[in-house]
């Protein structure tokens, strides 16, 4: 398994390098102007980007492995982002636990999630539709159409440990992709998940407790997206019910691109995030082409199909 | 007069011969019965009057016609008509619906509704059921979904009705009611082939009776002229494999396994069994006898309505199988594909799953549990390319020695294994049973479900014997005949309460 799941996270890799490259050639610049995709500035910005998703798809990604899907991740940020952002603007409360409270509201949406599925036995894909509508329509509730400035509000900026606030983002996506890339391939509980994804009844034959295993996935699903709201309100410096929507789909495109299969018991966590990023340069040099403004949309889905493909010809000849 | 003929048919899955040639003939306008234990190849040749699957050769001749079906409409066209123990129909859809699915009366592409609702009616005036044509199916109670499927087999009117065990999910006032109906449809002059485990059923609507043993022709017998020990004989008279002598369990100690009037209706009533340590136990029955349900219960898959289990002496609460594995029961399932492997994960994950699960482990020790896993399999001589492949690469048989493997690498007290040779070739066999009689030597319960009978008393030191969901009695030693089983498995219930 281990030497399989190697391999397919080098496929995207090797997919996200072609990607770098072929943009960095398209883009390429006339004589004595600097490059408007391939710089560090650049780069940085496309991962300050992609970390929100990408801190989701971690959470995703195992999710997926179970054999389940979480539709909630984008309503959880902008819920996430909206109560992290009031109780600092606007309740006066210090940053760190306002934070926290954020957190907490990831806790409550992947324990709601999980209760549905496991207890009314739900399935996922509806339970997590209703948690999406309700997430979103309580960022609503919250703001009450208001708009919280986050940036006015942090004098000086954000400097946690010293670090500048724009790479604090991707430092906590990779941080957490090696973290639970660790977990899932190293720990009981990851592999339990695997278990539980691959053949849920030979699970619960094996003394796996399926409930269990899947209640923690959907916690892990709503924590991670509420960091991921915390990570958007700092780095957009705004709190916002709107935010994030239709995050949830790209998202779960990102864990399929990395190698996840939505029947289960397939894929992995640093896939996920590598998956993020091959859309996060998408959408930051699509709209740097001439012309191109109107297709990227069309040309990100066209690529989540191809990868897909691509992916499961690879499979098939590898049999 | 000639009606149904099979003319050496064959057929093979694999390295399994389902068939070996059977030829027998069924006599137009009779009721014929077909019988034969699990595995004797029935369904196989029903499935083949039927068009759903193809025979490797012979032929199929209905009044000295030759008939072959490329899919089951062919089949239905020709006029014969099925009904199958697990009813098939479309609970969603209406009782017209349902008779009239695949063949609807239209007009331009549109459903006449009201002129099959007319025709449903009579058909279902002809069987004598009051049903509304418009009622949902799944209204309908177990007896008349099935009665429902006689029907659509006359509003195609069909000259052969075959019938596959329609009695297991009925009562004995519905079975009543069906057998009437049948009366009559012979009477009208249908070909009834009629198969069933039940053989006063048998014997009260058949003329002839014909019997398949591991998917061979016997003989076919008028049934006015031979007893029901008769036919068993013929159903499981073959040569018995040699007895293995075991060493006696230990009298007096503690039973590994003891289970007290232990209930979950309608699977099982008040089954109250005992396994010693290093005892084999065989529980025998016929498919539906409830007997999987009864170890899925003991194993904390279900829930019991009453009852009690313990172990080692000790009474348990066992809520589900991840207790009761830390408790020292293990259970090797029926269904290895659905109910005990992982093909999404390697051979080593397979074996240490369980083990390593009911530890608590928090880490996975890839070093030490490729060791054990190495171990296991070299001990249980499981045939595969290495640790990393998955079970989707081995036989029948070493995929059936890893769900052995892994439950023995639990170390458990009670060994309870269902089905444990179903599907897997003589060798593999032969080693699943010298597995078995290795753990009962070390001191493990073992309770083995198995519908070969062959096989049961071959390796069992008693055998008890369920049916209908209670155990119907308990033979040992040189009390357990093939007949003197079967006759106890097949026989209606000692006392009707």
């Amino acid at each position: 398994m281990k030497r399989l799941l190697h391999v397919r996270e080098l496929s995207t890799v090797a997919i996200l390098i072609a990607e770098i490259l072929f943009f960095s050639w398209y883009l390429w610049p006339d004589a004595s102007r600097s490059h408007p995709f391939l710089n560090a500035e650049n780069f940085l910005l496309i991962l300050k980007y992609s970390s929100i998703y990408g801190i989701a798809a971690v959470g995703a990604a195992v999710v997926i492995i179970s054999g389940g899907i979480d539709l909630a991740p984008g309503s959880v940020i902008a819920l996430a982002s909206v109560v992290c952002a009031y109780l600092f603007v606007d309740a006066g409360w210090a940053l760190a636990p306002s934070m926290v409270c954020a957190l907490f509201v990831g806790v409550g949406a992947g324990l709601l999630s999980s209760i549905l599925i496991v207890v009314v036995k739900l399935p996922p894909f509806i339970a997590t539709l209703g948690v999406m509508g309700i997430t979103r329509g309580l960022a609503f509730i919250v703001t009450e159409g208001r708009y919280f400035d986050v940036s006015s509000k942090m004098t000086g900026g954000w400097r946690p440990m010293g670090l500048p606030a724009d790479w604090v983002a991707p430092l906590v996506m990779i941080a957490l992709a090696i973290v639970f890339q660790v977990l899932m391939t190293r720990f009981q509980w990851g592999r339990q998940i695997f278990a539980v994804g691959g053949n849920e009844t030979a699970a619960l034959f094996s003394g796996v407790a399926v409930g269990r295993i899947k209640t923690s996935v959907y916690i892990l699903s709503g924590v991670l997206a509420a960091v991921a709201g915390v990570v958007l309100a700092l780095v957009q410096g705004q709190g916002k019910a709107d935010l994030a929507t239709g995050y949830e789909l790209d998202i779960i495109a990102s864990a399929v691109v990395g190698g996840a299969s939505l029947s289960g018991g397939r894929g992995s966590v640093m896939g996920a995030v590598l998956g993020t990023l091959i859309f996060g340069v998408l959408r930051n040099a699509l709209p740097q082409i001439p012309g191109a403004t109107f297709y990227d949309r069309l040309i990100v889905g066209l690529a989540v199909i191809v990868i897909v493909v691509m992916d499961q010809l690879l499979l098939k000849r590898g049999e | 007069m000639p009606g149904l003929e099979f003319r050496d048919v064959r057929k093979s899955f694999g390295a399994v011969n389902a068939l070996k040639g059977v030829t027998f003939s069924v006599h137009q306008g009779e009721a014929h019965a077909l019988v034969g234990e699990n595995g004797a190849g029935k369904s196989t040749l029903l499935k083949i009057l039927a068009g759903i699957v193809h025979p490797d050769s012979g032929e199929l001749f209905w009044e000295d016609a030759r008939m072959t079906f490329a899919t089951p409409r062919e089949a239905l066209e020709r006029g014969i008509g099925m009904v199958y123990q697990e009813m098939l129909s479309f609970p969603n859809l209406s009782v017209s619906a349902n008779i009239f699915a695949g063949r609807e009366l239209t007009r331009g592409g549109r459903l006449l509704r009201s002129e099959m609702e007319t025709r449903t009616s009579a058909i279902l005036a002809e069987l004598h059921l009051r049903i509304n044509p418009r009622a949902a199916a799944e209204s309908l109670p177990a007896a008349h979904r099935q009665l429902l499927q006689v029907a659509r087999a006359l509003a195609f009117e069909c000259h052969i009705l075959v019938l596959d065990e329609p009695t297991t999910a009925l009562t004995d006032a519905e079975a009543d009611h069906l057998f009437a109906v049948l009366q009559r449809l012979k009477a009208q002059g249908v070909t009834l082939l009629y198969v069933s485990h039940r053989l006063p059923e048998v014997f009260r609507l058949c003329e002839r009776v014909s019997v398949l043993r591991d998917g061979a022709y016997v003989g076919t017998y008028e049934t006015s002229a031979i007893r029901t020990d008769d036919v068993v004989r013929a159903m499981v008279g073959r040569d018995l494999p040699p007895r293995a002598e075991h060493a006696a369990p230990v009298a007096g100690a503690a039973a590994a396994l003891e289970v007290r009037g232990l209930t979950r209706a309608p699977a099982f009533r008040d089954v109250s069994l005992a396994v010693g340590a290093g005892e084999i136990v065989g529980l025998f029955g016929l498919v539906g006898s409830g007997r999987s349900e009864l170890l899925e219960t003991i194993f904390g898959i279900y829930r019991p309505h009453g009852g009690s289990v313990s172990v080692g002496g000790r009474p348990l609460a066992i809520r589900s199988p991840r207790q009761a594995a830390r408790e020292g029961i293990a259970l090797v399932p029926e269904e290895r594909h659905r109910q005990g492997l992982f093909f999404n994960l390697g051979l080593r994950h397979n074996l240490m799953m369980p083990a390593r699960t009911i530890a608590g482990d928090l880490i996975v020790r890839g070093a030490r549990e490729r060791e054990e896993a190495t171990r296991l399999m070299f001990e249980w001589r499981i045939k595969a390319a290495g640790l990393t492949v998955g079970p989707d690469s081995l036989s029948g048989g070493n995929q059936q020695k890893v769900v052995l493997a892994k439950w023995l690498a639990t170390r458990p007290r009670v060994l309870m294994l269902d089905e444990p040779t179903k599907g897997v070739d003589v060798g593999a066999k032969f080693e699943i049973h010298e597995i078995i009689r290795r753990q009962a030597a070390a001191g493990l319960g073992c309770l083995v479900v198995s519908s070969d009978l062959p096989e049961v008393l071959a390796l069992c030191h008693r055998v008890v014997v369920m049916r209908e969901g209670r155990i119907q009695g308990e033979l040992s030693g040189n009390g357990a005949t093939e007949e003197s089983v079967m006759h106890l498995a097949t026989s209606e219930l000692k006392d009707a309460s």
